[in-house]
């Protein structure tokens, strides 16, 4: 895992940053092709925990969060999600349950529910319990 | 029934070397005693640490001539005995460890011995001692001095736990507090690393059934199985049922009953006494 690699320089932060602009179009067509678990995908996939610039972590997580809030069908995003995927979605619900919006914790709560049948305890205090790679 | 009474605050680790028949404890208060079996008593012999703060682990080597206690004290105590003086004689790795030393293991040869930290990394450390150990002809052992770290392994971003060799001393297996557990082959300059995620609530100490196969125990109160297939993956297998293992009295409020007790660890620590069971 990522123990190894050194952290990013805040240099970096801008190339970090224009990636995610980039994924974050990416996602915008996803959506609008009626494809949330795709769309999901492409919003975790890449997502810099190896990094404490802030806003990078916010960027990604404003691109996570779009794509969460599209999500409809939770059962049927867990049937076509890889399980690669459990423990960083994990971290990014949690943080939805963080901002304490009404609308976005619902949607997180609905989701974590499901996540925790598949992904099980463990998965949470993966979440928990890493407190170098935060999202 | 024997009633070892010494420690005065929590009994933190116990092993017993089968060959010697010396039962070593080692408390939270800060000491050590190697209990003797003379005629019908055990009897206490204190081992000066050098500890300022609790020891937390303890096991013989697989020779019995030397035992490592793992300490708060981010210190690892390798204790010896010398035969003039008649005392066992404490000798203290200081470096490396940033937090407290969860569990320590022995290598078969005797002088590697791996540890586990809060600092969430797993360490090899050579404990060779002139006069206690022979120097092998082997490449592999005869450049090590005492407490030189061979290896750093820096899997886990959490409190590591439950290191144990193989019988071989091939492969080591250690538990993180994130549940998962780590399995590296071939320990050395270019190791294998295997980090195994799974469902349940993290193990708090694993034990080698075979080359191939370990239990794990934690928070779940269920033993779990993993083994290695032929090209050598790990994964879980199955629980181990819901026995619960009966010979573990209550153990320090703080781990609630998670049936880590094995074996040979007969500890009370609630009263900070020890009880031995004689052969029926």
């Amino acid at each position: 895992m990522a123990g190894v690699q050194g952290f990013v320089e805040a240099d970096n932060a801008e190339a970090i940053i224009a990636r995610i602009e980039h994924k974050s179009r990416k996602i915008e067509s996803l959506l609008k092709q009626h494809k949330p678990v795709e769309a999901l995908k492409t919003a975790l996939e890449g997502s810099p925990p190896a990094t404490r610039d802030e806003r990078c972590k916010s960027a990604n997580w404003i691109v996570v969060h779009r794509a969460l809030m599209a999500i409809k069908d939770v059962e049927g995003m867990f049937s076509s999600l890889d399980p690669e995927y459990y423990d960083i979605l994990m971290k990014y619900l949690y943080r939805g349950l963080s901002t304490g919006d009404r609308p976005t914790c619902d949607q997180c709560l609905r989701i974590h529910e499901k996540l925790t049948e598949r992904a099980g305890l463990g998965c949470i205090l993966r979440c928990l319990a890493d407190t170098v790679n935060t999202v | 029934m024997h009633v070892l009474q010494k420690h005065d605050q929590i009994v933190s680790g116990i092993d017993w070397s089968a060959k010697s028949n010396q039962i070593v404890t080692v408390s939270h208060d800060r000491n050590s005693y190697v209990w003797n079996h003379e005629g019908a008593e055990w009897v206490p012999m204190l081992v000066i640490l050098r500890l300022n703060r609790a020891a937390l682990c303890v096991q013989w080597s697989p020779n019995e001539n030397k035992f490592a206690v793992g300490s708060g004290a981010k210190t690892v105590c390798i204790c010896y005995y010398e035969q003039e003086n008649n005392w066992w004689v404490s000798k203290l790795i200081r470096k490396k460890h940033d937090s407290s030393v969860t569990s320590v293991a022995w290598h078969p040869n005797n002088i590697f011995l791996a540890t586990t930290s809060t600092d969430g990394k797993c360490r090899v450390f050579s404990t060779f001692i002139k006069g206690v150990d022979k120097r092998e002809s082997k490449a592999g052992t005869s450049d090590s001095k005492f407490g030189e770290q061979i290896i750093q392994l820096d899997l886990s971003f959490s409190w590591a736990f439950g290191v144990k060799w193989s019988p071989s001393g091939n492969t080591l297996a250690y538990v993180g507090h994130n549940s998962m557990i780590y399995f590296v082959d071939d320990v050395g300059p270019s190791p294998l690393a295997q980090n195994v995620a799974f469902r349940n609530l993290p193990l708090r100490d694993v034990i080698f059934v075979s080359e191939k196969m370990v239990v794990g125990v934690g928070f779940d109160c269920n033993p779990m199985i993993f083994a290695a297939d032929e090209t050598g993956i790990w994964s879980f297998i199955r629980f181990l049922g819901e026995r619960k293992i009966s010979s573990s009295p209550s153990k320090h409020g703080s781990q609630g009953g998670t049936g880590t007790e094995f074996l040979s660890r007969l500890a009370d620590t609630g009263t900070f006494k020890f009880f031995i069971w004689d052969h029926f």
